[in-house]
């Protein structure tokens, strides 16, 4: 039962997640970089929840994700829907494995793996782009378009743990309950 | 990982290829659906962030008031010199308005729309607006100001809709310059630079169009085409010929990073 209301807040969680960063103006001292919060969003359910719903997480996330990014344009779709099903499930499987750790305590990892995720999906996004259109272009805006939100999730994630740390005091854990959503302590 | 956890995994890598299979069409109507969920909380979002600004922008200090005074005392002097000549132009363009019976010409059949919020992934510029097919909104529309060209429509809900906006690099227009029978196709710049409001390129042009800063770049309106002729869409910038033909930098007419009003071309009248 709590495992199923911590999935539900964490999927209400991610889309409203999409509809803030899409109100989030970019920011210009950044070089116009944007603020993406799905990827931390996502990141702390696959360091909290047990494999089989963060799988059933990924695969949530992936698809609204998808239906946000997607751009259609005479008739040709930039990139397909369900790519990012596939990107959160790997993403997902590898933040997991550090969830033993994340768990004794060591809150850094999730801010490392925020910074990693967000920068690997727009770098992934930005490969994908290249291929569809004329060739991959790099140059300095490039890099900070992608390493720049990175450096935001860096900001951003330990104020999001402390805040879901502060949240575990209304909903506390069952002593032994299996597959329990346990966020880092 | 357990059986169970690699069944799912194959599950959704299953989904996901099934699903990128999925037609344009089928695809966008999928995301029509989902924008009409997500439109109520963009509408107010929106709505609290224009009343927020409008906090912040009357908010100043004595220093920013004094120097805002003077600005405007001097600016007063100004407007009341301008304001006889503008009189004069006035009843000139009334006259030449009449004469032109402007109304009766403007063939285009406008619906106003308000972007409710611009486009957070990085890769793409779009804007969504709070008009959809429940306003006769369809996919393939013009979009534009009293400027210039903002974009055309692309993913269209039911009371809102996805506008990809001219300085996207997706976003191509059959353009042609002022004051000479060079014609070439507009695109924007896959990364823009935030300093400035979005440069394009127009590329094709012949290798001695010598085009001038400051020259007007206007929609060709090629036949078939989704943009009508004569938008405009920016000034030159500078002009450089290539091994095989000329290409163009060019400023856009109107600020898209914030614009607020936009109209759709539903059709000619």
């Amino acid at each position: 039962m709590k495992l199923a209301i911590s999935w539900t807040s964490a999927a209400l969680t991610v889309f409203f997640a999409l509809i803030i960063q899409e109100l989030i103006p970019p920011v210009q001292a950044l070089n116009g970089a944007r603020v993406l919060l799905v990827p931390l969003v996502f990141c702390y359910a696959a360091l909290a929840m047990p494999t089989w719903a963060m799988l059933l997480f990924a695969a949530f996330t992936g698809f609204l994700t998808d239906l946000m990014f997607l751009h259609v344009v005479d008739g040709q779709v930039e990139i397909a829907l369900g790519w990012s099903m596939v990107y959160f499930v790997f993403f997902g499987l590898l933040a997991h494995g550090f969830q033993p750790a994340f768990l004794r305590g060591h809150w850094w990892i999730y801010v490392g793996l925020s910074i990693f995720g967000t920068c690997t999906f727009l770098a992934l996004q930005y490969i994908m782009i290249g291929f569809r259109r004329q060739g991959i272009i790099f140059n300095d805006l490039v890099a900070w378009r992608i390493l720049a939100p990175g450096l935001m999730a860096a900001v951003i994630a330990p104020l999001g743990h402390l805040a879901v740390k502060q949240c575990r005091h209304f909903f506390p854990d069952v002593p032994g309950e299996a597959g329990g959503y346990r966020p880092g302590q | 990982m357990n059986r169970l956890n690699v069944i799912i995994v194959l599950l959704i890598l299953a989904v996901a290829v099934v699903i990128s299979a999925l037609g344009s069409n089928t695809a966008q109507r999928i995301q029509a659906g989902f924008l009409g969920l997500v439109s109520p909380f963009l509408k107010t979002g929106s709505a609290m962030q224009q009343r927020i600004g409008a906090v912040g922008q009357g908010l100043k200090t004595l220093g920013q008031l004094e120097d805002e005074n003077g600005q405007l005392a001097m600016e007063n002097k100004n407007l009341k010199t301008t304001n006889h000549i503008l009189r004069d132009l006035e009843t000139e363009n009334n006259k030449l308005r009449a004469a032109l019976e402007y109304k009766q010409r403007s063939v285009f059949q406008l619906v106003p729309a308000r972007v409710i919020s611009r486009d957070s992934s990085t890769w793409w510029n779009t804007v969504k607006i709070n008009r959809g097919f429940e306003d006769g909104v369809d996919a393939d529309q013009p979009v534009l100001t009293d400027v210039g060209l903002v974009g055309k429509t692309t993913t269209v809900g039911k009371n809102e809709s996805i506008v990809l906006l001219v300085t996207d690099e997706i976003c191509r227009v059959a353009a042609k310059a002022e004051g000479t029978r060079e014609q070439g196709i507009l695109s924007g710049q896959r990364i823009q630079d935030s300093g400035t409001s979005g440069e394009m390129q127009l590329n094709f042009l012949s290798k001695t169009a010598d085009l001038q800063a400051g020259q007007k770049i206007y929609t060709a309106g090629v036949s078939g085409g989704v943009f009508p002729s004569g938008i405009l869409l920016g000034t030159v910038k500078s002009f450089k010929a290539r091994a095989l033909d000329g290409q163009a930098l060019v400023e856009p007419a109107l600020d898209l990073s914030s614009v607020e009003d936009v109209f759709v071309v539903l059709g000619a009248k």
